[in-house]
């Protein structure tokens, strides 16, 4: 296995620098929301973790595409790479979106359309993981993956345009909020600073953690390989 | 009207540290579960590339 290169270490200094930036820009620069209090920092990382996951789905598509067309292997590790991040990043969105409902809806959790999309997208993904560990030939396992990768992701823009076309009590932040929404605030200019270059930095940890992933992964296909070739 | 806008905010710090609990949470148990495996992988390369040579 190759050493960590060198710009992939340059870049976790990096990602933990702006990472620090953006704790700090929700704590002490992002003024405090006045109707829902202190809960509303949590929305700067809800949205971004989302973010995050939407990306990485998305990523795991077009890797998947270029699987199918090109038949190589490293597609298939790097489509392995972003979901498996943005299951992790997704789970924490949602989880922070229901912390964030109990004060402001009164409930952590309602059959609302952008909740009820949300886990049906994070439910498709972790079948995809579970799913994978039962195809040994990895071939067949890349294809497959491949495959399941560009479907599932139907449901990642049905969850983004959910709350922009159905009855919804989820807010929108860019763009016009249905009229049943609750939680709906207008954003100062420093909240709007704060929630853009949280995005950003959320997308730089995902290209971070995404290099590392690929890494691992291809780590994980060399021990693969060789483990058959031991033991035939 | 007036009195609304002098009103403080509500109180929702204990949702808020929970919802900042629940994202360091999960990343740190995901970044140890990357690193543990990736140190297993290592473990596994090495005692498979001593096979493959004995062999």
């Amino acid at each position: 296995m190759q050493s960590k290169p060198r710009f992939l270490s340059i870049l976790d200094t990096v990602t933990a620098i702006l990472f620090v930036v953006a704790v700090a820009m929700v704590f002490f620069y992002a003024p405090l929301e006045r109707t829902m209090g202190q809960v509303q920092k949590v929305f700067y990382f809800h949205v971004a973790t989302a973010w995050v996951g939407m990306l990485g789905f998305m990523v795991a598509a077009v890797v998947g595409v270029l699987y199918l067309t090109k038949n190589d292997r490293k597609y298939d590790i790097a489509g392995l790479a972003a979901i498996e991040i943005s299951l992790v990043f997704f789970f924490i969105a949602i989880i922070l979106g229901s912390i964030w409902a109990r004060p402001v809806w009164n409930t952590w959790w309602t059959w609302d359309p952008r909740l009820t999309t949300a886990t049906i997208v994070e439910l498709i993904y972790a079948a995809y993981m579970m799913l994978r560990q039962g195809i040994e030939d990895p071939d067949r396992r890349a294809r497959f993956g491949a495959v399941y990768a560009i479907l599932g992701f139907i449901s990642v823009p049905l969850t983004f345009i959910s709350i922009r076309l159905l009855r919804t009590i989820h807010p929108v932040v860019i763009g016009n909020s249905d009229p049943s929404a609750e939680g709906s605030f207008s954003m100062t200019g420093p909240m709007k600073t704060t929630f853009f270059y949280s995005l950003f930095v959320f997308s730089v940890l995902f290209v971070d953690l995404f290099w590392h992933r690929i890494r691992m992964g291809k780590l994980a296909a060399k021990v693969e390989e060789l483990r058959l070739k031991v033991s035939s | 009207m007036l009195m609304a806008l002098f009103q403080a905010p509500p109180d929702t710090t204990g949702y808020m540290i929970a919802g900042f609990a629940v994202f360091f949470g999960v990343m740190l148990v995901y970044l140890v579960s990357y690193f543990v495996r990736f140190k297993n992988l290592r473990q596994d390369l090495e005692v498979l590339q001593e096979i493959d040579s004995e062999e």
